[in-house]
């Protein structure tokens, strides 16, 4: 039941960025995407339901179980940052998103054991880490769609391309922007620091690499964030910081990930 | 009598070659009056707005009014820069159905556009003041309007008037979310600085800064538009403070260029400006797009914009089509008319002098009064008139279906006008 739930999650995810991708083909209106993507959070939320039912706590810190949750919040942050800025139009690239993460989860799920397990150690701390750094990424994630998406508004605006006109203002990928990071930064640092506590706890270096990489992706978001609180900077630079950003993080976990470290 | 419709449009031309052969609306008629000064052309009239300079000519020697027109308009109104590409020519009917076109605005980069028809009206009065616009480019003009006046009225073309600086508009929602907190500045106070700021404040601009080289015509529109007034010499500064500049100015050479724009951009903190240059020649210099955060629009890309909505719109031009082609057939059959208007005129003048012959022979039978004299004259003018009547009707009925100079040759021939010519 949990699979199904899974992989229609998945589906939906997906179905509503293919759906956008055709409006945008065709021009016409795009405003059922983002109900896709809710209905898509609301059946990937019944599969937790279900997965916490069969196996009591869900094991966030496995990875297909954390890249999921990653997912689902990626589309229920979307969902939220709606009510603050016409972000619409993105609303493909955030069902592109959730949809990989969901289905590269599942994808680990049919390689890897066919049940998530929990893994040693596992406690409040590692449950608040995981859960911190996961909605911390999701933002994070959104964040860097909403700059990618200005990046690209913004050369179509310049070369006068009529590209551009699928995705939302400037001035809304803009607040996007820095709304979910303000969100997203906070939440990775409380993430960062109690992965820290719980390595700590469970006598391990704070100083692994594996603890550095993600220290480092830490300190790159500094940057966009320097820009945007201290210096007020809107635009381009703190868009293209908060991307760059966003590709360490992600490098930093799947490198993790390979080596065999756990999130 | 030849109608030549010599120029070059937004759909010849590039921007940059436009602003070369753009005339200020003050300039029409002295271009008009030198028109006509040419033993070539017998009416003539310029037409200049933003996307189009075009001259209209009416002459008897139609290859000799060609090649004027093209020297006229290379040499007396622009640098010679546009090319054979960038000019077109259209005669008789082709140059009437250009000019229905144009007027009824389905030549326009917005299909519907208003403005267009104000600006065919400036160059008709400048052409009236002239006295260069004679019998046949009046009833042009007349027709033209006529047919606008139709298409806005019969077709759903008009029904939502979309404008040029309405596009502008469009393009200002592609940088900003909403327009409540922006300020909007306007650089110059003409017709498409007010169109634009009407929709500015349509979609919920509203601090507004009207800038203008006459301070008194930024307060006039300042104060019809709830919006206030600036220095013209602050523009820098005003630039600085504003999210959205649209410029609408008549300039030589542009008003701001790169280093302007980026003494501007600083302190901005990455906020976005959005300049829409309405003008030809364009009152900003295309380099200041190359600034960070600055996006600046000229009519060009403005017709880029419009080129994608004008499919939508293009479902009520057809009947608008429709009752262009309609005008032009009669106009023309008016013109063919034009024909058989000597023939019309010396045939009257013969039964005049006739029945003024036979009243003085007559006369002598008469005691010599004036009364009788004039109520003699009365009755032979009548019976002339009444004879002639039905010749006359009959000649302009086959003059619009053009078979006029057949008639008018037969005319000639019953009634002795040929030999009296001769």
């Amino acid at each position: 039941m949990t699979e199904i739930l899974h992989e229609l999650a998945a589906a939906l995810y997906l179905g509503s960025a293919a759906a956008g991708g055709w409006s945008v083909w065709k021009g016409t209106g795009a405003h059922w995407v983002p109900r896709l993507l809710a209905l898509g959070a609301l059946v990937h939320a019944i599969g937790f339901v279900s997965l916490h039912r069969e196996q009591p706590p869900i094991p966030l810190e496995s990875f297909p179980a954390a890249l999921s949750l990653m997912g689902w919040l990626i589309a229920v942050a979307y969902l939220l940052s709606m009510r603050f800025a016409r972000i619409q139009a993105v609303a493909a690239w955030v069902g592109l998103a959730a949809g990989l993460f969901t289905t590269i989860a599942w994808f680990e799920l049919l390689v890897g054991p066919q049940t998530v397990r929990s893994v040693a150690g596992s406690g409040a701390w590692s449950h608040a880490h995981v859960l911190l750094s996961a909605l911390g990424f999701s933002f994070l994630a959104l964040a860097s769609l909403a700059g990618l998406g200005y990046l690209a508004k913004e050369r179509a605006l310049k070369h006068k391309r009529g590209v551009g006109e699928s995705l939302p203002s400037l001035e809304s990928l803009d607040r996007m922007e820095h709304f979910t990071l303000a969100l997203g930064f906070p939440l990775l640092t409380l993430g960062v620091a109690t992965g820290f506590v719980w390595g700590i706890d469970q006598g391990l270096s704070p100083w692994s690499w594996h603890s550095n990489l993600l220290l480092f992706a830490w300190a790159v978001y500094l940057l966009p964030v320097g820009l945007r609180v201290v210096r007020q900077q809107h635009g381009e630079k703190p868009a293209r910081s908060v991307v760059l950003g966003f590709l360490l993080l992600a490098s930093s976990y799947i490198g993790i990930r390979l080596i065999g470290g756990a999130a | 009598m030849n109608l030549l419709l010599v120029g070059l449009s937004h759909k010849s031309a590039p921007v940059e070659i436009r602003e070369r052969y753009s005339v200020a609306e003050g300039q029409l008629q002295g271009i008009d009056e030198k028109l006509v000064r040419d033993t070539v052309c017998s009416e003539g009239a310029l037409i200049s707005t933003c996307n189009r300079t075009e001259l209209l000519i009416v002459s008897d020697d139609a290859v000799a009014a060609s090649e004027r027109a093209h020297w006229f308009l290379n040499h007396d109104i622009g640098d010679g820069s546009a090319d054979n590409h960038n000019l077109y020519e259209l005669r008789d009917a082709e140059a009437a159905k250009h000019l229905f076109r144009v007027a009824a605005s389905l030549d326009s980069m917005v299909l519907g556009e208003a403005q267009i028809l104000g600006q065919l009206k400036g160059a008709h009065r400048a052409a009236l003041a002239a006295r260069s616009c004679g019998p046949l480019l009046n009833r042009l003009f007349e027709r033209a309007f006529r047919t606008a006046k139709r298409v806005r009225s019969e077709t759903g073309l008009g029904a939502s008037q979309v404008s040029v600086a309405r596009v502008g508009v469009q393009l200002a929602e592609e940088v900003f979310e909403n327009f409540a907190d922006k300020r909007v500045l306007l650089i110059g106070a003409g017709e498409m600085a007010e169109s634009a700021l009407h929709g500015l404040h349509h979609a919920g601009a509203d601090d507004v800064r009207v800038l203008n080289r006459t301070r008194r015509t930024a307060e006039q529109l300042a104060a019809r538009l709830r919006a206030e007034v600036g220095d013209f010499g602050d523009l820098e500064s005003e630039l600085a403070r504003a999210d959205i500049a649209v410029a609408s100015v008549s300039v030589e050479r542009p008003l701001l260029g790169q280093a302007e724009l980026e003494r501007c951009m600083r302190g901005r903190a990455g906020r976005p400006l959005l300049l829409i240059d309405l003008g030809v020649p364009r009152c900003l210099d295309p380099d200041a797009n190359r600034v960070d955060d600055v996006y600046l629009y000229d009519l060009d890309d403005l017709d880029e914009i419009a080129a994608r909505g004008r499919a939508r719109r293009s479902a009520a031009s057809a009947p608008a089509e429709a009752i262009v082609g309609t005008e032009v057939t009669r106009y023309e059959q008016w013109r063919a008319g034009l024909d058989a208007v000597p023939v019309i005129r010396e045939l009257r003048a013969r039964a005049h002098a006739l029945a003024l012959e036979e009243v003085q022979r007559g006369v002598r039978h008469f005691p010599d009064s004036p009364e009788i004299r004039e109520a003699l004259a009365r009755l032979a003018e009548g019976i002339a008139n009444k004879l002639v009547h039905r010749a006359l009707e009959r000649l302009r009925a086959e003059a619009e279906e053009g078979s006029a100079p057949y008639f008018a040759d037969a005319a000639r021939e019953i009634f002795g006008l040929q030999e009296e010519d001769e």
